[in-house]
């Protein structure tokens, strides 16, 4: 590799998690080019990670996304090493956690790490307030401390009041506030979310997905998170890897991968997708390039990044092609009818 | 858009004809028949074939006694732990008795009224009061500190193991098999090797009993560790915590509900074996009921016996509902607990709230006088102190009038239980005895009574029975075991159960083998005839639920063998009691688990079979008890377990077979014969046991893989 690039928190090389007594077999399997099923019939391994390279940046949101059982909840746990990954690198800061001792790897979970679970996992015997400082707890803090640092957290999800109530006296939405109080109250730079929300109504989900972004404006921490949930993963994500039976098909930015999916199992997925809002001018356009310039534009122009639902009524308005111009006002290209239907219909 | 594998249906496996098994079985019998008649003797096990292990086991016996002072593996091992143990006996015992006995009381009270409030309390106090008034307040002193000591010993041997076989797989997939032998194994069973090491009196008991009741204490802490959701257990990790760290701060207090369960449970097995242990000196109430036993003295008999019955029911009540205050979840727990000491729905009665209001302000006056008393005497309460008082109130409250009350014992000279309270009811059940004998057992000259019904089974059911093992050919029997166990199981239990059985042949235990399991197999048939309808009603009346109930909860506690003495007394002594008295202690689980089998069929599956028009009649037949029978089967394995566990106690009373044999071992300390009549028994439990569980994995409807 060459000199690692300052803003990458955390990247992982060649990353493999075969579950069963002898990966080495299924892994030479896998590299013939055996896919997931048929290694499992004539090896008896579960290769729930598969060769998974990629890097996060510094106060980004990473979003995982694929169909239950490709991987994501292993690839997740392989980077705090609550599952031991089989071969490949995970780097946390420039370090390999793979290689560190019992030690170093609880400094790592205690100091710059935490995770938010797809069922809550709150401890029942706790009260809100030991179950948000229970990271703190186990560092050794002293209860004053703990306390106090505790009862910010809750604020600030929106919680208060509520420290003496036991997680199961909770609705799911507030379970899911306390687990990630929890995991906020360590202050770590990288937080790991495995399927959070998934496990609450609509409406609740669509009020802490809001409420996450609004923290990371001010957090401004490094997510990785996991959805099985197109729309979640547009939403949040600055850059989304679609996930296959343990293979990375796509990694990209929710434009990108709208726009152009790589194969049909990733088209799939985004054609829920509310393509007006993820879709920019830029993704649709007859590039000035190939297709020349239209004779008779709108007179407005829209930048590249313009989100579809924004030009849709200026098309409407003006009935005529709208240029597309950069920001030195040079035009790169016009967006008409023909390129918005077509990028709308899921072409 | 996945592309999803076409499903085709497994292979399912062929079913074998239960007709090639009668054939082959016929086939059995008719060969050894011919052999047989061929004067090839078959019908008794050949006595050449005797292991003879009666003779080293007495002789290595007599070698132990030879060297008990001067063998190290005594001197520094056996004799010190022996001692160790001796002493915590009679400390405690020394404690139990030198204490005022109305502070026991009041200490049972106080803990049941806290626990479980004031009916407990009342229980438990009654429980107590009963022991002293029929005159047994020394003995079952002695049998409570011999149980304390041993359920401690268990506890404190038990948890840490069960600690581990969670922590490790590999310490579980090696306790496993010895936990599940262990818990087949009649109680008895480990009195015998006990007296090998330790001796004959209480200290091989309180060892006997602690490995009696260990089982459970290691199962509930293992299973109990293991039953923490590991999403809890997972979380906890991701935030560095160490391995202690979640042992403590997660695992632990989770698992306390089952680390509960498994102390209740290990108190009432440690209660099953007193009167056994009696037979090897350990005193106490099982001594009574021993004696009375013997000398047929079926009044004094049913005082200690409802004696040990009260201790069960103490230690029950008050174990559960120290159980379930810890088992229910905080959050579960009403925060907040208006009254102190009356049920709290007695609030809308102004007497009760008058006298909560009254132990309030006691309350307060007694902590106003203790602040008071502090700042006298130089040592003013700081606010912690205050709040610590204010939190455990009752705590201290509790100690200070037990304080109280011994000092008063010890200036007023009142210590034993007052001589002049006693209930008399060997006078009454004696006569009662006298008049069933002379009434019950025969009607006149119809033959009607226990008299009777006593010959009839005898003559219909256990004469014939025992007649037909013993007469086929031992070859056939074995054969049939093999039959049974390849039908219900596999090859595997097959050769097991065939093993089992030629070994009792081995022991030279063939004979009085057949006659046990003609007694055990009689007793199981009529449990089962009993129990099985008496759970189908339980399950599908809510009458029945309610009335079966709390006779089963009261069955349940009463140990096996207080179960003898009223049978005796309406049976006399030979086979029949011992049956009967089976039937009695094996009843309650196949009702309770064919109950709970019907009732836990879903709700959907009877809504759509009475939507198809069902009777009452087919909705029991062709829904309820086939999606029941796992659950039933499951009794019928407990049944057979319980009635083997009777078997040595049926001994005592003229059951002969096995549990005479192991008796008179134990009584004459003829080691050997007790050793190989055991292992007999214990071959056919392990053989039963296996047995009756693969017909109930065969019931269970095919788990999905989905
Ligand atoms: N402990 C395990 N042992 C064996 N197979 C496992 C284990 N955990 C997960 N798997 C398998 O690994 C694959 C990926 O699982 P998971 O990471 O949970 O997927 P996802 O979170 O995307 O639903 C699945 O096929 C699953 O069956
Ligand atoms: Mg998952």
């Amino acid at each position: 590799m060459s000199v690692p690039n300052p803003s990458v928190k955390v990247s992982c090389r060649g990353l493999w998690k075969i579950f069963g007594p002898r990966p080495e077999l299924a892994r030479e399997r896998a590299e013939e080019g055996l896919d997931k099923a048929q290694i499992l019939e004539t090896t008896g391994h579960v290769i729930a990670v598969r060769d998974v390279s990629f890097h996060v940046e510094e106060g980004e949101i990473f979003v995982v996304m694929g169909l239950s059982g490709s991987g994501k909840s292993t690839l997740i746990r392989c980077i705090c090493r609550l599952v031991e990954p089989t071969y490949g690198q995970i780097l946390v800061d420039g370090q390999d956690v793979t290689a560190m001792d019992e030690g170093r790897l609880r400094e790592l979970r205690r100091h710059r790490m935490s995770m938010v679970f797809q069922h809550f996992g709150l401890f029942p015997h706790r009260r809100v307030i030991d179950n948000v400082a229970f990271g703190l707890e186990i560092r050794g803090m002293a209860k004053e401390e703990r306390y106090r640092r505790a009862r910010e957290v809750l604020e600030l999800v929106g919680l208060q009041g509520w420290e003496l109530y036991y997680p199961q006296e909770l609705s799911g939405g507030m379970q899911q506030r306390v687990g990630l109080a929890r995991a906020l109250a360590v202050d770590p730079a990288i937080m790991l979310f495995d399927e959070p929300f998934s496990a609450l109504d609509p409406l609740i989900r669509r009020e802490m997905q809001d409420e996450l972004l609004k923290l990371q404006q001010v957090m401004h921490k490094t997510l990785i998170f996991i959805t099985h949930d197109f729309l979640e993963a547009v939403k949040l994500g600055d850059r989304i890897a679609v996930m296959r039976d343990g293979e990375l098909v796509q990694v990209g930015t929710p434009e990108e991968i709208v726009a152009h999916p790589v194969d049909e199992y990733v088209q799939a997925f985004t054609v829920d997708a509310p393509r007006a809002k993820v879709l920019d001018v830029a993704s649709v356009m007859h590039p000035a390039a190939e297709s020349g310039l239209p004779s008779n534009p709108a007179p407005y122009t829209v930048a590249p990044h313009t989100k579809l639902e924004k030009a849709i009524p200026l098309l409407v308005q003006e009935g005529r092609p709208l240029l597309v111009v950069n920001e030195q006002e040079h035009p790169v290209g016009y967006v008409d009818w023909k390129a918005v239907l077509t990028a709308l219909g899921g072409a | 858009m996945v592309p999803t594998s076409s499903v085709s249906p497994p292979e399912t496996p062929r079913r074998n004809t239960l007709l090639r098994y009668l054939a082959g079985f016929w086939a059995l019998i008719l060969a050894s028949y011919a052999l047989a008649w061929a004067n090839v003797p078959l019908d008794r096990f050949p006595d050449t074939w005797y292991l003879g292990l009666r003779e080293p086991i007495d002789a290595f016996q007599a070698w132990v006694i030879g060297h008990r002072a001067t063998h190290p593996a005594f001197v520094y091992f056996f004799e010190p732990l022996s001692d160790a143990i001796d002493w915590a006996l009679r400390g405690v015992e020394g404690q139990l008795l030198s204490l005022p006995w109305y502070v026991v009381v009041a200490f049972f009270f106080l803990v049941a009224l806290h626990a479980g409030g004031l009916r407990t309390a009342l229980v438990a106090g009654a429980m107590l009061l009963y022991m002293g008034l029929v005159g047994l307040w020394a003995e079952s002193m002695q049998t409570l500190a011999l149980m304390g000591v041993s359920v401690l010993l268990s506890l404190a041997v038990g948890m840490p193991l069960g600690i581990w076989a969670a922590r490790d797989d590999r310490v579980d997939a090696l306790l496993r098999p010895v936990l599940d032998t262990m818990q087949t194994m009649p109680a008895f069973v480990y009195l015998i090797p006990v007296l090998l090491f330790f001796g004959v009196a209480r200290v091989p008991a309180a060892v006997a009993t602690v490995i009696y009741a260990l089982p459970p204490a290691i199962r509930l802490t293992n299973l109990g560790l293991r039953q923490v959701p590991r999403a809890a257990l997972e979380a906890a990790e991701s935030f560095g915590a160490t391995p202690r760290q979640v042992l403590f701060k997660v695992q632990l207090p989770l698992a306390m509900p089952a680390l509960m369960a498994g102390i209740n449970q290990t108190i009432m097995m440690a209660l099953g074996i007193v009167v056994i242990a009696a037979l090897i000196g350990a005193g106490g109430l099982g001594r009574e009921v021993l004696i009375a036993l013997q000398r047929q003295q079926v009044g004094r008999g049913v005082e200690a016996g409802l004696a040990i019955v009260a201790l069960a029911i103490l230690l029950d009540r008050v174990g559960e509902s120290l159980s379930r205050q810890v088992a229910t979840l905080p959050g579960q727990r009403t925060r907040w607990r208006g009254f102190a000491l009356l049920p709290q729905s007695w609030i809308r009665f102004a007497w009760a709230r008058a006298i909560e209001e009254g132990l309030r302000r006691l309350g307060q006056g007694l902590l106003a006088s203790a602040r008071v008393l502090a700042r006298l005497l130089g040592w003013p309460l700081g606010n912690q102190a205050q709040s610590y008082l204010v939190r455990h109130a009752y705590a201290v409250g509790s100690l200070a009038l037990l304080l109280v009350l011994t000092g008063g014992g010890a200036v007023t000279g009142w210590r034993g239980f007052p001589p002049g309270w006693s209930l008399d009811l060997r006078t009454g059940v004696d006569a009662a005895v006298v008049w069933m004998r002379d009434n019950l057992y025969q009607l006149g000259d119809l033959p009607i009574g226990t008299g009777p019904l006593s010959d009839a089974i005898t003559l219909y059911l256990i004469v014939p029975l025992r007649q037909a093992l013993l007469r086929t050919p031992w070859p056939a029997l074995v054969a049939l075991a093999g039959l049974l166990g390849y039908r219900l199981g596999s090859w595997r239990l097959a050769w097991t159960g065939m093993g089992l059985l030629v070994g009792i042949g081995l022991l030279g235990m063939w004979d009085k083998g057949m006659d046990t399991l003609s007694q055990v197999l009689i007793a199981v048939l009529i449990t089962v005839a009993l129990g099985v309808p008496l759970g189908i009603w339980a399950g599908r009346s809510q009458w029945g639920h309610l009335i079966l109930r709390p006779i089963l909860d009261v069955l349940q506690t009463i140990p096996s063998f207080v179960f003898l003495v009223p049978v005796i007394m309406l049976f006399n002594v030979g086979r029949v009691p011992g049956i009967i008295a089976s039937v009695l202690y094996a009843l309650p689980p196949v009702v309770r688990l064919t109950d709970l089998g019907i009732r836990q069929v879903a709700h959907e599956t009877l809504e759509a079979a009475v939507s198809f028009g069902s009777t009452s009649r087919q909705l029991l037949l062709k829904v309820q008890l086939p999606l029941a029978m796992p659950t039933i089967l499951m009794g019928l394995n407990q049944t057979v377990m319980m009635v083997l566990a009777m078997v040595i106690i049926a001994g005592l009373v003229g059951g002969a077979g096995l549990g005479l044999e192991a008796v008179i071992g134990l009584a004459k300390n003829q080691t050997g014969r007790g050793v190989e009549a055991g292992l007999a028994i214990v071959f056919m439990a392990m053989w039963l046991d296996r047995l009756t569980q693969a017909w109930a994995e065969r019931w269970k409807p095919p788990r999905g893989t989905a």
